[in-house]
């Protein structure tokens, strides 16, 4: 979660002084390694009791309009526009709301949120409220997908165990994956709920013609990564990207290797792997390396499991690397 | 009384993923020199200056524009700046026409340009989650920014709402169909990020998720470029013309809307993009249109995303809301149909170069205008957090 991070910018993100060239049509062209940042001590202004409530109390607070008696969560305004700008006063809402619609799930994430993706982000309007407050949404049952969380999905408040009074500060669960006394509680905080881990699937024992009809495909998933390496687009979607992958299949174990703006196929895994690729079916890999269908959505579709969430990263590249090659092909 | 205003030069640059043997100084140059080549002018015969850029960070300036003025000519003259998301270009050809109709300028410079992936993210050593970073501080920076707002999930937000209204309607199928046709139709454009991409339903439907309901290839790609119009008031576009050969393309209906930010009660409805809805009917009113399905013939829609495209086109009044399937199902939109819809590809195959798309959009619409001898198009602008800003333009050819 942004809370955990130390510093207001990440050390990961920035930059080393420098720059390089790159030559394009026999000319060379500069590129300088460079950032616009300011850095701010920002007043909360009027909404500081919302988020003191939050961070103090593990309240949630709005605003009501003391002419049309609209509520507003979060309490944006201290007067009503609808009301030719008539005065609000402070009001406390109920921890348990409603989807105001579907929400996005987002895959693809921005710089910023990568080490949370995939994330929910939905508007709920809670107990007691007119309008709906933009949230996180997580499940407590592993990666959230879609079907999940709907419109009209009755979700729960839940406050970290850390705040610091911030909108990240809380976030929401279906309250069908909760105790009774959970919905009740106010000021239920992440602590208080289970949150299934999920292990690494164990795969089922292989038969002898399991054991043949993988040596196969890897034939296919080794011919075909051969293929990316040859690719000059492929390749470039790699550039300056270095993972060791151990990949499990029922019937055979073996490394993808990324690194060098180079990609191999190895029989043999990484004894230390940046992360594992589960997959019943090798055939699941193939086709997404194929460009067949997207590993991305295996993974949101847990026909295949990584172990690190944050490697959705090299799960992109490689889809990007199966689209570059079948775009090449096209001429 | 307000004056006729009419278009009567044109240029872009081709619109390419990574510009790095441009900055922004000559991407807009380029532009500009296509265009006042196009009307046969000079820019001396410029009077004013319209600029439409989104994104000081992917400029990587504050006040953008003003490097500008003095580079396109235009020293000592009158020069504006407008940003407003996604509808940049649409607003910056708005804001022309209000000065030129009302008579302050004869003629004026109507320039878009955008950088965007000299943005770079160095943990994962690729330009685009640093792009789309950049755009995500423009979600609101109290409640929503910091929990990972970004262009994609708002407008996702938008098409999600819509779906659980009309579950029938964005069919998957539907949208990889779109998103075919588009790429076929980037073809003959050879300024298109995307020229030789065609694509198929699917590799669409293959295509990875992005942000759920989006797949990759329905959604704008980013790009780098520029675009320019001359625009310009009655008698003076006359008098271009008649000395350039290339007819007035006239500017009959303009509108504007943007909604509230925020869902839930007296505020967004998220389900409808009433913006476009708003937006639409003003412009139809001001070019006296009283049934666009009959009037228009050439749509050129801002496409950020497939599903939104089609959720503009029932907004518009130009299929039922809930049925925007039928622009393939009836064959509406299809080779041959009623509407021709993004010929020059779109934003997804054409490109995104935020404040320059809208302006390509109305040098597509125009040149479609032209050379098909056509006479009623839509020019359309979205942006900003769900949907919530639109412009529009009537572009009419005699």
């Amino acid at each position: 979660m942004a809370t955990e991070r130390e510093k207001v910018i990440p050390s990961k993100y920035i930059p080393e002084v420098g720059s390089h060239t790159e030559t394009i049509d026999g000319k060379k062209y500069l590129i300088t390694n460079d950032a616009m940042y300011t850095f701010y001590r920002r007043t909360k202004g009027e909404f500081s009791d919302f988020f003191l409530a939050l961070r103090d109390d593990k309240r949630l607070l709005g605003c009501k309009c003391s002419r049309c008696g609209l509520v507003r969560v979060p309490p944006f305004l201290t007067h009503c526009p609808d009301c030719n700008f008539a005065p609000t006063t402070v009001v406390e809402v109920e921890q348990v709301g409603v989807m105001n619609s579907t929400p996005p799930i987002t895959y693809f994430a921005t710089s910023l949120f990568q080490h949370i993706a995939p994330y929910g982000r939905g508007r709920v309007i809670f107990k007691g409220a007119d309008t709906a407050m933009s949230v996180l949404l997580y499940t407590t049952t592993g990666i959230l997908v879609p079907g999940i969380i709907r419109k009209g999905t009755e979700v729960k408040l839940v406050f970290n165990d850390e705040r610091i009074g911030d909108v990240t500060d809380v976030f929401c669960v279906p309250t069908a994956e909760l105790r009774k006394e959970q919905i009740e509680k106010k000021g239920l905080q992440r602590s208080e709920i289970d949150w299934e881990s999920p292990a690494e699937p164990a795969l089922p024992a292989a038969s002898d013609a399991d054991v043949a009809a993988c040596r196969d495909t890897l034939r296919e998933v080794k011919a075909i990564i051969e293929e990316m390496n040859r690719n000059e687009r492929a390749r470039k979607d790699i550039a300056d990207w270095k993972r060791d992958i151990l990949v499990k299949t029922r019937g055979a174990q073996f490394g993808i290797y990324i690194g060098g703006g180079n990609i191999r196929f190895e029989e043999t895994g990484p004894a230390s792997p940046d992360f594992v690729m589960v997959c019943a079916d090798p055939r699941t890999l193939l086709d997404g390396l194929a460009y067949r269908g997207a590993i991305t959505d295996c993974v949101i579709n847990k026909k295949l499991w990584i172990s690190k969430n944050m490697e959705f990263n090299t799960i992109f590249k490689l889809d990007r690397m199966a689209r570059s090659v079948a775009r090449s092909k096209k001429g | 009384m307000s004056k006729r205003v009419g278009i009567v030069g044109a240029g872009v640059t081709p619109f390419k993923g990574t510009w790095r043997e441009k900055t922004y100084y000559e991407l807009a140059q380029m532009a500009a020199r296509e265009a006042v080549a196009d009307a046969k002018i000079a820019v001396q015969d410029v009077d004013a200056a319209f600029y439409g850029i989104y994104n000081d960070i992917f400029e990587r300036t504050a006040i953008p524009e003003h490097a500008l003025h003095g580079l396109l000519g235009m020293q000592n003259k009158f020069g504006l700046r407008v940003t407003m998301g996604g509808a940049t270009g649409a607003y910056t050809m708005s804001a022309a026409h209000a000065y030129l109709a009302a008579g302050r300028f004869k003629a004026a410079l109507v320039l878009g340009v955008e950088k965007a992936t000299d943005c770079f993210d160095f943990a994962s050593m690729s330009a685009t989650p640093e792009v789309i970073k950049s755009i995500g501080w423009s979600g609101d920076s109290f409640f929503e920014q910091p929990i990972g707002w970004s262009a994609s999930d708002s407008y996702a937000e938008v098409v999600l709402a819509y779906m659980d209204e009309h579950p029938g309607d964005l069919k998957p199928e539907i949208t990889a169909q779109i998103s075919a046709q588009l790429s076929r139709q980037a073809l003959p454009n050879k300024y298109a990020q995307r020229q030789h991409d065609q694509v198929t339903p699917e590799e669409v439907l293959n295509s990875r998720m992005v942000a759920y309901p989006f797949r990759e290839l329905e959604i704008c790609v980013y790009s780098e470029g520029a675009a320019a119009l001359i625009m310009a008031e009655e008698k003076t576009a006359k008098a271009i013309a008649k000395n350039s050969g290339r007819p007035v393309v006239w500017i009959t209906g303009v509108g504007e809307a943007n909604e509230h930010s925020f869902a839930g009660k007296n505020q967004k409805v998220m389900s409808r993009i009433m913006s476009d809805y708003h937006a639409s009917r003003r412009a139809y009113a001001m070019a006296g249109i009283k049934d666009p399905t009959k009037s228009l013939q050439i749509v050129e829609l801002h496409d950020a995303f497939v599903h939104q495209l089609e959720i503009s086109m029932a907004e518009f009044g130009l299929v039922p809301l809930g049925r925007a399937d039928s622009l393939i199902e009836d064959g509406l939109m299809t080779p041959g149909g009623r509407y021709v819809v993004n010929p020059c590809g779109g934003l997804i195959y054409c490109g995104h170069a935020v404040g320059a798309s809208n302006i390509m959009s109305a040098w597509s619409a125009r040149n479609e205008l032209i050379n098909r001898k056509l006479k009623t198009a839509l020019v359309h602008g979205t942006g900003s957090t769900v949907a919530q800003y639109t412009a529009c333009m009537i572009l009419e050819h005699a």
